[in-house]
């Protein structure tokens, strides 16, 4: 699947495989939407959102049932478990849940879900499976020290001017341009 | 409002809500194509900044939002929770987070609307996070005392910068707009050169 | 390219919003809300010495059985404390919690803690906040426990009428009244570390 960008900035999705998918939608009106959903859990919550806290919170739970004596002696899972050690249902979790769900609608409704490996040109299916699983591996661990991911700290910390997630989002960009030039082959 | 702080629904009706929000939350992500890692990759490779259109068009509403709705008294900005700050392992974990997006092409939020859509290196992303996640959580001790560290608190830019909420509020804007502007410009100067 | 032209107004139009949303909240002030506290130190320094700021425990037994209106007993220890034992009809506010919580300008609160410190303190807060009925149980849940639950009921003592009162109340809340043939002359209460 490729993409093809027009100097006015709208997106189309080609599929060369020849479904009838229909085109992304205006980029600024969809963030305009989700920085309303995001408000939206500000008003109705008192809180933001983070995708990587409901891994971790499904983290914990995993742990727990597979090895409870390890799970209860990290500090990092304590916090999602039970005072009793019992896991949890998180609201980041059902959160995360329902965004999936969402994707899942959206996309049916507009032709685009498709099973797929999306890469670039150059690798094999099987090595970007690998590069996937990999980085996701990594972005975990960035995750977890930062307390949050892109959903986590930089649009709801963002949002709130918290400094923290400022830096973030200005050293996990800067990275992320430093690392692609590597990633050439994967991508381009 | 927060409506929740002040009692007006309890745990049950939360996790409904959590579900609302959830899915006009990967609605949006899909809408915009922010579930295809190729899309996002070229974020990356300056051909297509629609990633940086997003979420800083996300970032600038929703604080819009929240400043305007806290002026006029509507909401009480003092109830929601603001992530604290600690210096170093944000700076640290942002860092290690950017080179794992760029290697995987995909955020966690993301690689769930992508495996919903039936992309399998969606679902690699998704794994590859829950491991990421469990080993370093099950090794937290050895992290623990970096992860506390350089602690400053709820700590905002206005706070640091010595300057009002709104000036900060406009900066952002500024920024962003100036931003976009220049996405576009980048993106027409990338293709036509591709 | 029509669209493209469409698409290029609908971004000024937007970009234009969002600077003049954005220009605006420079002059618009604080988002926050004003929580004006002030701290008359003459003022409060007075009620102390007229300890006016404080209730006994047998004060604040009375107006929960006389069903005093309006009344609300704070409990600012915290939750694990609040769980094991509190106060009847009290609810947990933490200290740091008390500038935003909400009361009525006519309510009474009633602030208590484990000896009292800390709810001596929130008084001072609630006070800085302009709520002037609010007062703090003297000796906190110790002396709840002390004079209301458990007390010492002397059978020898001279003003039978307080004994009988005293157990009366004490009774009243599902407490044991205790003789004082069953405590010791030297007994000392025994004091928690508690604040």
């Amino acid at each position: 699947m490729t993409t093809a960008a027009l100097p006015s900035g709208i997106e189309r999705a080609t599929d060369r495989i020849g479904s009838t998918a229909r085109p992304y939608s205006n980029p600024y009106l969809a963030g305009i939407g989700l920085g309303l959903v995001l408000l939206a859990a500000f008003v109705v919550m008192g809180r933001g959102l983070g995708a990587s806290g409901a891994f971790a919170s499904a983290a914990a739970a995993a742990s727990v049932t597979a090895a409870p004596d390890v799970a209860r002696e990290s500090e990092f899972f304590a916090r999602y478990l039970s005072p009793r050690g019992k896991p949890q249902l998180d609201w980041l979790l059902v959160e995360l849940i329902g965004v999936t769900l969402g994707g899942f609608v959206s996309a049916l409704l507009a032709g685009r879900l498709r099973r797929a490996v999306e890469r670039g040109p150059r690798i094999t299916d099987a090595a970007r499976l690998r590069l996937a699983f990999g980085g996701g591996t990594i972005m975990g661990l960035g995750a977890l020290l930062a307390r949050g991911c892109t959903s986590g700290q930089a649009l709801t910390g963002g949002a709130l001017l918290s400094v923290g997630s400022w830096l973030f989002i200005g050293a996990a960009f800067a990275a992320a341009y430093a690392t692609a030039p590597l990633l050439r082959r994967a991508w381009t | 409002m927060p409506l929740f702080e002040y009692g007006f629904f309890g745990a049950g009706s939360a996790l409904l809500v959590a579900l609302a929000v959830g899915f006009a939350f990967g609605w949006f992500l899909e809408r915009s194509g922010m579930g295809s890692a190729n899309k996002l990759a070229g974020q990356f490779y300056l051909r297509d900044l629609t990633v940086f259109k997003v979420m800083f068009s996300a970032i600038v509403t929703a604080m819009l939002g929240v400043f305007w709705l806290g002026w006029s008294g509507a909401l009480d900005i003092s109830r929601i929770y603001v992530p604290e700050t600690f210096i170093a392992p944000q700076l640290v974990g942002g860092v290690i987070f950017g080179v794992g997006f760029a290697i995987a092409g995909l955020c966690p939020g993301t690689s769930c609307v992508s495996a919903a859509t039936g992309r399998i290196d969606g679902l690699a992303v998704i794994l590859g996070m829950f491991a990421g996640i469990l080993l370093t959580g099950l090794a937290f001790s050895r992290l623990a005392v970096f992860y506390e560290s350089t602690s400053r608190g709820v700590f905002t830019l206005p706070e640091l910068l010595g300057v009002s909420y709104g000036l900060v509020v406009l900066g952002i804007v500024v920024l962003a707009v100036a931003g976009f502007h220049g996405a576009g410009w980048i993106e027409s100067r990338t293709n036509r050169n591709a | 390219m029509r669209n493209a032209e469409r698409s290029r107004r609908v971004h000024r139009i937007l970009a234009a919003i969002a600077l003049g949303l954005g220009s605006l909240a420079v002059v618009a002030g604080s988002p926050r809300r004003e929580t004006n506290a002030r701290i008359d130190v003459e003022q409060l320094a007075r009620i102390v010495e007229s300890e006016d700021d404080h209730v006994t425990a047998l004060e604040l037994a009375e107006w929960i059985k006389e069903g005093r209106p309006n009344l609300r007993i704070v409990d600012v220890r915290d939750s694990a404390s609040y769980e094991s034992y509190h106060l009847p009809r009290a609810e947990r506010i933490a200290l740091r919690e008390l500038s935003t919580a909400r009361f009525g300008k006519s309510e009474t609160i009633v602030l208590y803690s484990d000896g009292g410190a800390h709810a001596a303190q929130g008084w001072v807060f609630l006070r800085a906040l302009g709520f002037e009925r609010v007062y703090f149980l003297r000796g906190g849940v110790l002396e709840w426990l002390d004079e209301v639950m458990n007390p010492v009921v002397s059978e020898a003592i001279a003003d039978s009428a307080k004994a009988d009162r005293a157990a009366e109340i004490s009774r009243y809340f599902g407490g044991v009244p205790r003789s004082s043939a069953s405590v010791p002359a030297d007994a000392t209460p025994v004091r928690r570390r508690g604040c």
